[in-house]
């Protein structure tokens, strides 16, 4: 048992690592934060909805982060709260806008 | 020869949506984020004093467009009033879960690791102290909820235009119990369907233990958020050899009052009923587990204010009904949520 906060530590000062540096190199080249074909106010419009009916069902809207920061954010969401793909990107583009 | 050519069929299969939709839709490039809570609460049960303060940090390791490495602490001070007046008690810390996700495709993300075991929807979604409504625990979150530890695949998808299925299946190796019950092995899973239109979900959970009298464990539940009026109302059931209940609860939040408008609209009003049921197990091994050792009845009321973005003060009464004695409990705290970014950001 007392294996686990040692290999804890070590596994995610590792990943943290190697995930800032990787983060380094993609910080010069951004990209948008969703592609689609609808047009900006429609996706913020969709994207609007899907956050008040995914994230309002557990917690109050937070403040807006850098695009970069509710990537992460959302991604985790789409892992917790199994919202959809779909639902995921659209969600991702309101909240960066 | 034909084994390994039909397993490289499926996983070809298997892996190729996920090629193809990396390269049909590009996303913002993530960055490892530190977050989670911090709160200080002091409860009043029966008379006793508890000074409870918590840390609850939360990792997040993006890798790729595909991977997530994520943790969640906790460690806790519970200081209990002496007869003394003073107060002393102890510090404790665990590891909620530590788990790598793979997101195949849009159907099925595999995580594996150590997760917070998907039965009902408290202990996934609703625990943290930011996000919870009332800050006591439902009677019935020991029952099925202990971390697992093993793998699970797990995913959300639309059906129809105008509703979502959501899953999850895991299988458990090893399993920490709460305060330390013995390991276990078990499976289970959950599915649940999520009516955007009403804003309304229905699901169930079942979990099977995989040793001694293979003891099974049911569960349902609801979340629905009414367009008409800012309320949020949450509810699940749950069966197990170890006790059943059910609690339900309804957040109110002041937003259409129309006095003090600027306050009204960060308060937020919370009752919660309860009711627990003994199991098959004695009463000292339920209250092992965390669950009451006789019938249990309850009710909180609770006042919740948002002073702002991550930071609630909170304030809550409860009474508690049992044939072991009545007594009430009161709360009151404050909460703080925090996110910080480890690299990079970019351009906002």
């Amino acid at each position: 048992m007392k294996r686990i906060p040692v290999l804890t530590i070590a596994l995610l000062l590792a990943a943290t690592a190697f995930a800032g540096s990787s983060s380094k190199k993609e910080a010069s080249a951004p990209t948008p934060a969703v592609h689609s074909n609808l047009d900006p106010d429609a996706m913020r419009t969709l994207g609007e909805q899907r956050f008040r009916a995914n994230c309002g069902r557990c917690h109050a809207a937070p403040q807006k982060f850098s695009p970069r920061a509710m990537a992460t954010i959302v991604r985790h969401m789409r892992v917790r709260a199994t919202i959809t793909d779909e639902d995921m990107r659209l969600v991702l583009f309101y909240m960066t806008q | 020869m034909l084994l390994s050519r039909l397993v490289g069929l499926v996983l070809l299969q298997f892996f190729a949506p996920a090629h193809a939709h990396s390269q049909a839709a590009e996303v913002e490039k993530p960055v490892p984020i530190l977050s989670g809570n911090a709160g200080v609460l002091t409860y009043v049960n029966a008379g006793q004093g508890l000074v409870d303060t918590q840390l609850n940090p939360v990792l997040l390791v993006p890798f790729g467009d595909h991977w997530l490495v994520e943790a969640r602490g906790e460690f806790e001070g519970a200081f209990q009033q002496q007869p003394n007046g003073s107060f002393g008690g102890p510090v404790s810390k665990h590891l909620d879960y530590l788990q790598a996700d793979y997101i195949a495709n849009p159907y099925v993300t595999i995580t594996a690791g150590r997760f917070l075991t998907p039965f009902g929807i408290f202990n996934e979604r609703l625990y943290p102290e930011w996000i919870r409504a009332l800050q006591p625990d439902p009677l019935i979150l020991p029952v099925a909820t202990a971390s697992s530890d093993g793998a699970m695949l797990r995913g959300g998808f639309p059906v129809g235009a105008h509703a979502n299925l959501n899953y999850a299946a895991y299988v458990s190796v090893t399993s920490i119990g709460v305060d330390g019950v013995e390991s276990e092995r078990h499976v289970g899973g959950r599915a649940g369907v999520f009516f955007p239109g009403p804003r309304l979900e229905v699901g169930a959970s079942w979990q099977k233990v995989l040793q001694d009298d293979s003891k099974n464990a049911f569960g349902v539940h609801l979340a629905w958020q009414p367009h008409a009026v800012p309320l949020s109302v949450h509810s699940e059931f749950a069966h197990s050899n170890q006790g059943s209940g059910y609690w339900i609860e309804c957040a109110y939040r002041l937003s259409q009052a129309r006095f003090w408008e600027k306050a009204m609209r960060r308060t937020e009003l919370v009752v919660r009923g309860q009711q627990f049921f003994n199991g098959d197990i004695s009463s000292d091994a339920a209250q092992a587990l965390g669950l009451p050792g006789a019938n249990t009845g309850e009710a909180d009321f609770g006042v919740n204010y948002f002073v702002k973005d991550g930071l609630k003060v909170v304030g809550s009464y409860g009474r508690q009904l049992s044939s072991a004695g009545n007594f009430n409990q009161w709360t009151v705290g404050i909460v703080y949520r925090f996110l910080v970014p480890l690299g990079r950001e970019g351009a906002p």
